[in-house]
């Protein structure tokens, strides 16, 4: 056999492998009951309740984050975060929480935002501009 | 019934969409052209060369009027067009203008049809007896990326997004445009992202395009090799331009990486986002496809691969434009741009040109000089073969993970990447960059065709044995052997291959000087693998507070990006410790929109000795017009082997409550009286000259009283008394100076109380005590929680300049590398015109 061949298979063997690897730590999506049913960390896709308060007190502890998600099942619970609180949190339309679940909260460990699409920005500052011009 | 707007300057525009069309027309006619130009078999007939060569031109010229009428509408405000109003305000510097050029997805498609058009005029007047084929598949690309600016509904659908759009007819809904002077209302753009003004905003996007851009050329030469089935001579050709794509490519990306670290606030240079893996895609593929075309042409082999590669870095390019501003990336990557409804147009862009390339090699697959014979064990080409082969591999890996999201769409799943995706990466991507160094450092010891076996053993177990020492030694004293056992391995490689290369080095400033380009560019290449490696693996958060706070059970373990614990708040004046420094948050001051926040650094050593001492601005970026919170800029403290790097990350919040920033304490200032919820329940004093008062955060001395006191405007009438209190405040080793006035007026008591604002202070000085030779000195004192403090993050990246300096060395070695090349085409190009007219 050739020796590219060889390198060949060994290439087609890491690429499986690779797969499988990747395969099997993948997570997925999952929602707070899946959290409340394993000790392992995973992804919760929610929203920000904005009703219920953010709560963040640098002066009483600089890395203590609290707040409140829906996940996509429309269950709440409370998350908490050991850091600051990320720049325009309240704005975000969809929180993808990476984290596990201890007593009744969700410790997050890592938090990714999903702010809203420019387009519905636009919207939104203009309707402010068309407030100005109603003063005039 | 058509309204007639005021106000509005259409002229930019519509000559903008004329260029735009045209550009689109020429560029069509100009790849017909060349098309038939390629096929033609009457070799006299020279009217489709001629006629594709206008077109490609007025292309070229077509693009840079379209760039011309939009700065033109940047440079002037005219906030009427969507591209203005969304990326620019009036306040923005000119010299930003140029990156709000780049800012929208438009803008790039600008960039990236204009290199292309600057590449196919260097190939005009460049690749001789290779133009037709080779600028048929480039006019061809320039083509579909002119149709990416149409901004025209064909069918329904709409083709393109154009920069011309009117803001009135951009989709968004606003009463103000039924009124024909809505401009007038119009008073100022949406203003730029701040994260994006800074310098490296300017530089690195349209060297990272210029680098995509030209991944086109090796990829249409390879099309063209295999089209007009002149197989083994494109090679050749495209080498230079190959290496050419790859620095710039390589340079675009280290450039975002540091824009990133300087000005960004992850922490860190590199965080496996998925539009910076989308970035590199095209480079691994593109170096490894470089190393067999090298093969190729010094020994004969390994030809496919070669193909192979050159055609999938382009398609990979595509791709990696693909997911970048397709949206599909929305929940896995934080700066993915949000789809322009060109998704289907992405799509078949890619299509085209991957239709394109297997179509060839399959119809071509019997012709290729693919080598019958198997390469020598211990030659060159056998193992950079396999070096390219695991840089491609190391591409799929990161291609298969960032786009979970693409499968997740395509079949329906609902797979999240892994958790620890960064460890992840980190493990793999190591496991693959081990074996990379390795080879590039062994194979640097072989010969092409054959090799001495004994000779190669003992050089390469020597470096081996070498390395391994050097590796221990490093390991251990960064503190890298603590870490997954990959990374020793990763550092083993690269040290692997620093030190046989610079042998190799050695070797060619002796004599063969044209083998120095590859030495030196693998050298860069280990240097900064050492140095990604040592700065990333081992850095330090030096903000860490721990134990302290709200105590949360079960925490301890989260890592990742949010780790814990890991910001430090300091309240103003107030010095910390802060690992083995001593901080101190000195105040702030704005330079809108930058708001800096000084802090002063000591540092220490065992014995609680100043050993150093410096000042740092972390700023914090405003804009009010995006309505978004302050963006954090870090501030980088470079010390040769390592640096400081320091980040604010909360700030105190106005509010009716805690009215304690810039604006309100401003307001409190001049609103004397009415400051008094700012401060705790006074407490008064009684106290004789040189008497000492005690507070929370120092002391006070009444060095003197006096009787010649001027209250500002208030003249004194003669039975009319004022005294001054001359108080000396100690707080943290820092002394202010204060004088609060007592007078008496027209029989009625005044107090002029005085502020120590850097103290947190208000001192009054309310009775007069004769009898004791005392007076009362009143102390208010801030709240702690209502002090201005910030929080903020420290780290320390150790040996980060190793990257940079890697960095540098590898363009050098490229660009030596690429004379090299160069040279080699125009002596084989001038020998065989010499054995041509020989023959005539």
């Amino acid at each position: 056999m050739k020796k590219s061949s060889i390198v060949g298979l060994v290439v087609i063997a890491i690429a499986i492998s690779v797969i499988i690897a990747t395969y099997s730590k993948s997570s997925t999506y999952g929602s707070f009951s899946d959290a409340r049913q394993t000790t392992e960390e995973l992804r919760v896709v929610g929203q920000l309740d904005k009703a219920k308060e953010l709560y963040y007190d640098a002066t009483k502890d600089a890395n203590y984050f609290s707040f409140f998600v829906k996940d996509n099942k429309g269950e709440e619970c409370k998350v908490i975060f050991t850091g600051t609180k990320p720049q325009d949190f309240e704005k975000s339309e969809q929180i993808v929480l990476t984290g596990k679940m201890t007593g009744k909260e969700f410790h997050a460990s890592y938090i990714l935002m999903k702010c809203p699409s420019k387009y519905t920005k636009d919207k939104i500052e203009v309707t402010e501009a068309k407030a100005k011009t109603a003063e005039i | 019934m058509d309204m007639v707007y005021k106000g509005e300057h259409l002229l930019p525009g519509e000559l903008g969409k004329v260029f735009v069309i045209l550009s689109f027309g020429a560029a069509l006619l100009s790849a017909i052209s060349y098309y038939f130009a390629a096929t033609n078999t009457d070799k006299l007939d020279k009217s489709w060369l001629r006629m594709a060569r206008i077109a490609y031109r007025i292309n070229t010229i077509s693009i840079l009027g379209v760039g011309v009428q939009l700065f033109y509408i940047l440079y002037n405000n005219y906030f009427e067009y969507h591209y203005a109003w969304s990326y620019t305000s009036r306040s923005l510097p000119v010299y930003y203008l140029v990156s709000g050029f780049w800012n929208g997805q438009e803008g790039g498609f600008l960039l990236w049809t204009f290199w292309q058009a600057v590449l196919g005029n260097v190939l005009i007047s460049r690749a001789g007896s290779w133009e037709k084929p080779v600028m048929s598949v480039v006019a061809l690309s320039q083509v579909v990326l002119a149709t990416m600016l149409l901004g025209i509904d064909v069918f329904g659908a709409r083709l393109g997004s154009s920069p011309f759009l009117l803001l009135r007819e951009s989709g968004i809904e606003a009463p103000i445009f039924k009124q024909a002077d809505y401009l007038s209302y119009i008073k100022d753009g949406q203003g730029m992202n701040p994260l994006l003004q800074n310098y490296w905003m300017i530089i690195h996007p349209p060297t990272l395009f210029l680098g995509l851009a030209s991944v086109v050329v090796p990829f249409a030469y390879a099309i063209a090799g295999l089209w007009q089935r002149r197989y083994k001579e494109w090679i050749n050709q495209a080498i230079p331009y190959a290496l050419f794509a790859s620095l710039i490519l390589g340079v675009g990306v280290i450039m975002g990486s540091l824009w990133a670290y300087e000005s960004l606030n992850f922490g860190g240079f590199w965080a496996w986002d998925p539009v910076e893996n989308a970035s590199i895609f095209p480079w691994l593929t593109l170096i490894g496809g470089l190393h067999v075309m090298i093969v190729y042409k010094n020994s004969g082999h390994s030809y496919f691969t070669a193909t192979l590669l050159v055609l999938i870095s382009f398609i990979l390019v595509l791709y990696t434009s693909f997911l970048s501003r397709s949206g599909v990336l929305g929940e896995t990557s934080v700066h993915a741009f949000t789809d322009l409804g060109m998704f289907s147009q992405l799509v078949t862009y890619i299509l085209i040109f991957l239709v394109l390339s297997v179509w060839l090699l399959v119809s071509r697959w019997k012709e290729m000089p693919i080598s019958k014979k198997d390469e020598e064990t211990y030659s060159r080409e056998f193992w950079m073969f396999v070096g390219a082969v695991f840089l491609g591999l190391s591409c799929f890996h990161l291609v298969f993970i960032t786009s979970i999201p693409v499968w997740n769409k395509a079949f329906g799943t609902k797979i999240a990447p892994p958790i620890d995706l960064v460890g992840h990466y980190n493990v793999i991507q190591g496991a693959f960059a081990m074996v990379i160094t390795i080879l590039t450092g062994f194979t640097q010891f072989l010969k092409y065709k054959k090799t001495d076996v004994t000779r190669f053993f003992i050089t390469t177990l020597i470096y081996f044995a070498l390395a391994a020492a050097i590796t221990v030694l490093v390991g251990y004293l960064t503190g890298l052997y603590k870490l997954h056992f990959v990374f020793m391995l990763v550092l083993f490689g690269s040290v692997y291959a620093f030190l046989a290369n610079g042998q190799v080095l050695v070797d060619a400033l002796k004599g063969k000087f044209k083998l120095a380009g590859s030495a030196v560019a693998h050298i860069g290449f280990a240097l900064m693998l050492i140095g990604a490696l040592i700065s990333a693996g081992t850095r330090e958060v030096v903000s860490q507070t721990d134990g302290a706070g709200i105590n949360i059970p079960g925490f301890d373990k989260a890592s990742g990006m949010g780790s814990p614990r890991e910001n430090i708040m300091i309240y103003k004046n107030e010095p910390k410790r802060m690992g083995k420094f001593m901080i101190t948050y000195l105040g702030d001051s704005v330079a809108a929109p930058n708001r800096y926040f000084k802090v002063n650094y000591k540092e220490l050593d065992d014995k609680g000795k100043v050993v150093d001492e410096f000042l740092l601005k972390p700023n914090v970026l405003t804009n009010p017009q995006m309505g978004s919170e302050p963006s954090p800029v870090p501030a980088t403290k470079h010390y040769l082997f390592h640096d400081l790097y320091t980040h604010v990350t909360a700030l105190p919040v106005a509010t009716a409550k805690n009215p304690n920033t810039g604006d309100a304490q401003a307001a409190a200032d001049h609103g004397q009286e009415n400051d008094e919820t700012l401060y705790d329940e006074p407490v008064p004093h009684q106290v004789g000259v040189g008497d000492t008062i005690r507070y929370r955060d120092g002391y006070i001395v009444l060095k003197s009283l006096s009787r010649e006191v001027q209250v500002q405007n208030i003249p004194l009438g003669p039975n009319d008394a004022a005294i001054g209190a001359n108080l000396e405040v100690v707080a943290h080793d820092r002394t202010f100076k204060a004088a609060p006035v007592y007078m008496i007026k027209n029989k009625a008591v005044l107090t002029f109380p005085r502020k120590v604002d850097d103290a947190g202070l208000k001192l009054a000085l309310t009775k007069i005590i004769p009898n004791e030779n005392k007076v009362e000195i009143m102390v208010y004192q801030q709240p702690l929680n209502k002090r201005p403090y910030i929080v903020m993050r420290a780290l320390d990246f150790p040996f980060i300049n190793l990257l940079w300096a890697g960095t540098v060395i590898m363009i050098i070695g490229f660009i030596l590398s690429i004379s090299r090349r160069n040279k080699e085409l125009k002596t084989t190009s001038a020998v065989k015109a010499q054995s041509v007219a020989e023959n005539a």
